[in-house]
């Protein structure tokens, strides 16, 4: 007797993005997917959101750029990437050709650079636009993610340049994220991702100082911020009825599944990559086979939060 | 006149594979070297001397991270690697038992190139440094060149035996220095490498602290071209979050043609042609903090 299906695993983002299944990859963790593409099948994945892509090429941070933490690690990359032009002339034409949706992940430091950005990905293989108003790593990457005004303003300019669902990366370094997701919500978003890294440090008492150079901090990710993140996810849930995409410290199915009942509509599998290629895989078959055992229909019946009523 | 750099590689990712092998030994050195052996059959069918292999330190999130480590040897379908205990990871390896499980991801970055021409292999090694050089002077030997290896440690307890470096072959030299004088030339390795480096020499590589390899550099720069090898690599090192090129962590200076710039420890290097390395920019880093 075959067994009848009872999960149907797609994700509504909006606009278009259907995802065929609620588990992605998160932004700087998993490059632009070719990286991976003879370690695991990343077309079975339900997103690839790529590195934060910039307005012109950067070189990144002087190292040293990563230092491991207590079941977690800090990140100062500065957005080492090719650009848009690179993503857009040789990147995307392969995406084009992939199952799996390319969410490109985009940072700048104006809002008409990320309009201009925006713009320059209008084309086939970008199925949909992660904003990062959250990076922590570079000068200024906050500006947007810490003032709700300021990020709906953002959102607005960004809304009016892009036919692509729009997703909001949002920063947990601020004191109400409930209120920046409410505003970049009523500005046009189609979703949101919660959270990027947390601001961390780590000291070297050898040689009285920060590990990291510069400010000496770094973003905090792994699963030491599960809890936070899921803190986080909670309290977008209860501001927003977007759809919202779980991200912070998942290594397990059983991490996803905390997601889903704090309201997540999708995760994504960041650090988990670097130690485990499969890991994203894993976890999504893992959540499938929850959900079956469970007999669940949607994900977000594990709901234990609602989500308010649209205006 | 300033020396055209070689252009750094790639790494083949296509080969890499995370397996789990099987511990079959941890062996303790003298001066707290570290050998642990472990089958791991596609690891040791494809990697290529000079690359390495992402090892996990235990099932749970603490350490979070893998811990990179040059393939040692490699017998039938054993791999070994050699470190010392420097921090939790190291420890914890250092603390499996035969019959445990090891998770590897690998091979992962550049090999060591290994030139057509007939001739002479100089091997400089310092300290831990000498982790990928049983392997590569196996290598060079089965591809019938001559070897030598110059070994140097901090104390002769500290030098990574002899025997092991030969593995059998009469045909590896191998000629020690250590800081106190204990074995060997009394001061640093790269006191020897003028006398060694003769037109026989077809390819010289070296593994070491960034001191050690900076001065080979500088005296690569300074020597009589006429009898410079084709090929001089260095292997590196940086603390790495992923070790196939995603997290871009692990970035090292460089200067290869195309200007100063942050290149991948992890995908172009860890071998990288000793004059492509921006040694006077790596100097002014903080030393890497690897555990
Ligand atoms: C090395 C590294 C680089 C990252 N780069 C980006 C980036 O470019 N853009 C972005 O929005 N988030 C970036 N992130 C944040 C992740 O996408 C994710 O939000 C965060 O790491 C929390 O998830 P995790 O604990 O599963 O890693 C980066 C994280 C890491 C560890
Ligand atoms: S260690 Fe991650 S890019 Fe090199």
């Amino acid at each position: 007797m075959s067994r009848e299906l009872t999960l149907d695993p797609r994700v509504d983002l909006g606009r278009g993005l259907l995802l065929p299944n609620p588990v992605g990859v998160a932004s700087g963790t998993f490059g632009y997917g070719f990286e991976f593409e003879h370690l695991v099948d990343i077309q079975r994945l339900g997103a690839i959101y790529t590195k934060g892509t910039t307005p012109l090429p950067r070189a990144g941070n002087a190292p040293p750029r990563v230092a491991e933490t207590a079941a977690g690690m800090l990140n100062s990359i500065g957005l080492h990437n090719p650009g848009v032009e690179h993503v857009a002339t040789a990147y995307a034409p392969r995406f084009a050709g992939w199952r799996v949706p390319v969410v490109v992940n985009v940072a700048a430091a104006t809002v008409e650079e990320y309009v201009d950005c925006l713009r320059r990905l209008e084309i086939d293989g970008v199925a949909g636009i992660e904003l990062n108003i959250s990076c922590p790593n570079i000068a200024n990457g906050l500006d947007f993610g810490r003032d709700a005004a300021a990020a709906g303003r953002l959102v607005q300019a960004c809304r009016a340049a892009t036919s692509r669902c729009l997703i909001v990366k949002l920063s947990p370094n601020v004191t109400d994220i409930g209120a920046v997701a409410r505003a970049v919500e009523a500005a046009g978003a189609d979703a949101v991702s919660a959270v990027n890294t947390y601001i961390g440090m780590k000291v070297n008492l050898g040689s009285g100082r920060p590990v990291l150079p510069g400010r000496g901090t770094g973003g905090l990710s792994g699963p030491a911020i599960k809890p936070l993140a899921l803190a986080a996810v909670a309290a977008v849930r209860a501001a927003v009825s977007l759809p919202v995409v779980g991200v912070g410290g998942i290594a397990e199915p059983a991490d996803a599944l905390e997601f889903f009942v704090a309201g997540a509509d999708a995760v994504q599998v960041g650090t988990a990559n670097f130690t485990e290629p499969g890991a994203a895989i894993r976890v999504l078959d893992g959540v499938v086979a929850y959900a079956e055992a469970h007999r669940l229909g949607r994900l977000t019946e594990l709901r234990a939060v609602p989500a308010p009523q649209p205006a | 006149m300033r020396r055209v750099p070689d252009r750094l590689r790639r790494s083949d990712l296509t080969r890499t594979v995370d397996e789990r092998g099987e511990v079959v030994a941890v062996d303790e050195l003298d001066g707290g070297l570290v050998e642990l052996s472990a089958r791991l059959p596609l690891l040791a069918e494809r990697t290529l001397p000079g690359q390495f292999a992402q090892l996990r330190c235990g099932p749970g999130p603490v350490p979070l991270l893998r811990r990179p480590f040059s393939v040692a040897w490699v017998a039938g379908d054993v791999c070994a690697f050699v470190f010392e205990r420097v921090g939790e990871g190291t420890r914890r390896l250092a603390a499996l038992h035969r019959g445990d499980p090891l998770d590897s991801l690998g091979p992962l970055g550049t090999g060591f190139t290994l030139p057509p021409a007939a001739g002479r292999v100089l091997i400089v090694a310092g300290g831990l440094g000498c982790a990928p050089f049983p392997l590569a002077a196996c290598w060079a030997r089965r591809s019938g060149r001559e070897v030598t290896v110059l070994s140097g440690a901090a104390t002769a307890a500290r030098l990574y035996p002899p025997e092991r470096y030969r593995r059998g072959d009469g045909g590896i030299s191998v000629i020690e220095a250590t800081d106190d004088g204990s074995r060997g030339h009394r001061g640093l390795v790269t006191d020897l490498v003028e006398a060694h480096l003769d037109a026989s020499v077809v390819a010289l590589w070296a593994c070491g602290p960034n001191p050690m390899l900076a001065t080979l550099a500088g005296a690569i720069g300074r020597a009589d071209a006429a009898l410079l090898p084709s090929v001089a690599e260095a292997s590196l090192e940086a603390p790495m979050g992923c070790g196939f090129g995603t997290c871009l962590g692990c970035a090292l200076p460089v200067d290869d043609g195309d200007g100063r710039r942050w290149a991948l420890c992890c995908t172009e290097g860890p071998v990288m042609p000793i004059t492509a390395v921006d040694w006077e920019r790596l100097r002014e880093l903080p030393p890497a903090h690897v555990a």
